[in-house]
């Protein structure tokens, strides 16, 4: 085999299924209405435990489990004072940008504690009824803000949005691809043809544009997505916020939305039909939505490093490069 | 290489907090306030070396003062925090941060008093 194709012949033994570190990036981890004032949970994304927890003020923090004093888990028997977490174990307090605030009994604070936080703490943004947190392999401060999303900061004129939640078992990038690999739309989903595509790169955003507005996409890093589906002036919106759990599985959650029209109306039938249609299969429609037949190739598939693209399969390569900037500082590259 | 076999010491002459004298032998390479908490001279030095606790805090012989390494940040910071429990002079040194090698044979210090 020549050069070129040399990696061709590696397969089962020789592939890996997500070769890939947690990229950065903002990313969801629980509805707001799951977190009450003054509760702690542990939860398990980005591939490590990681304490929750609300503050009397209604503030948030997600921090490592471990007090930096002696190890003790907070997440089992740690208590918010103000809007801080207490340790159980010596009452060691630390805010939610993991400032130590108190140390009940030393006569002298360790000089460290006034210079830097020394629990590592991930900075939330709380917002849309969503807690998102920044997550960087080196802890660096976040390199991009969240957008502004007006369907889903208008509830007077949007409807209440409808949630779905799915499991996938692969990396939160094999996820993505299926975003720029268009051809698969024609195959796998069954659309009538492969979609005309515009597109563009420019990190940490991606924009697409299908079938000359039917479908444009923005993803804002790799933890947030935002599509609008229009259909004879109608337009449904989807925001996709996929969690990495581990670094072979991920939580796929979205939230669907559009415009209130009186029930009944025409206009309210293609909405409902648009975000029926971006989940499963429609009424009247032949092609599948993600739901039926994703799954079956995100679960079971290996990750081609080189992969063998032909003349119609949409900007692989591209993406590739443009996600792996997400993966700086972690070591890992292409 | 290997010096642990066959430690070198230095001399050291330590003031006790009651003003008792003892001259003791310090391993080359080894903080000194690990001779003056294993030599029962009262020094906790409960952090371990890593200037969070203070417990160490020493006076220097003026002698003294200009031969040892420069103090670093976070020592010159704990040395700060202690200033406001107990009294803390210019040849106050954190002795873990003191590594003793064959230069500082003879060298004085005071142990300094209890936060």
């Amino acid at each position: 085999m020549s050069d070129s194709h040399a990696n061709l012949n590696k397969g089962a033994k020789d592939l890996a299924r997500c070769p890939f570190p947690i990229p950065m990036g903002w990313f969801f981890v629980d509805y707001s209405e799951n977190l009450a004032k003054e509760e702690v949970r542990n939860v398990n994304v980005l591939d490590q435990e990681w304490i929750l927890f609300r503050g009397e003020s209604g503030k948030v923090g997600m921090t490592d489990p471990y007090c930096p004093h002696l190890g003790a888990h907070m997440g089992h028997g740690g208590k918010v004072c103000g809007d801080n977490i207490r340790c159980p174990f010596h009452h060691w307090q630390y805010d939610a940008e993991g400032w130590n605030k108190d140390i009940p009994y030393g006569k002298v604070t360790p000089p460290i504690c006034k210079k830097q936080p020394i629990l590592r703490a991930l900075p939330v943004d709380e917002r849309w009824g969503m807690i998102f947190c920044w997550y960087h392999p080196n802890g660096d401060e976040p390199k991009w803000e969240l957008p502004s999303i007006p369907e889903l900061e208008d509830a007077e004129n949007y409807v209440k949005p409808h949630r779905g939640e799915w499991t996938a078992a692969t990396a939160i990038q094999e996820i993505a691809e299926n975003g720029v690999d268009f051809a698969h739309l024609r195959f796998l989903h069954g659309e009538k043809e492969i979609p005309h595509a515009e597109y563009s790169f420019d990190w940490p955003y991606y924009n697409v544009d299908m079938n000359h507005g039917h479908i444009v996409g923005k993803m804002f890093g790799p933890g947030l997505n935002v599509y609008k589906f229009s259909h004879e002036g109608v337009t449904a919106t989807m925001v996709n916020y996929t969690q990495p759990v581990d670094r072979e599985n991920s939580v796929i959650r979205m939230s669907f939305t559009h415009k209130k029209y009186e029930e009944g109306t025409k206009e309210a039938m293609i909405a409902q039909h648009l975000v029926q249609h971006m989940v499963g299969s429609a009424d009247g429609e032949d092609s599948a939505g993600f739901e039926e037949v994703d799954f079956i190739v995100w679960n079971n598939k290996k990750y081609r490093p080189n992969p063998l693209l032909c003349d119609g399969d949409g900007p692989i390569v591209q993406y590739r490069k443009f996600f792996s900037k997400f993966y700086e500082g972690s070591g890992y590259s292409e | 290489m290997f010096s642990i076999w066959r430690l070198e010491m230095a001399k050291v002459k330590i003031k006790d907090r009651d003003g008792g004298e003892h001259t003791l032998e310090a391993p080359n390479g080894v903080p000194l306030m690990e001779t003056l908490r294993d030599e029962d001279m009262d020094v906790e030095g409960t952090c371990g070396g890593i200037c969070s606790c203070g417990t160490c805090h020493v006076y220097v012989d003026a002698a003294w003062v200009d031969r040892l390494a420069a103090k670093g940040e976070d020592e010159e910071m704990m040395l700060e925090a202690i200033g406001e429990v107990v009294e803390v002079r210019p040849n106050s040194r954190l002795s873990c941060q003191i590594e003793m090698n064959d230069e500082l044979e003879g060298l004085v210090v005071e142990v300094g008093p209890v936060a």
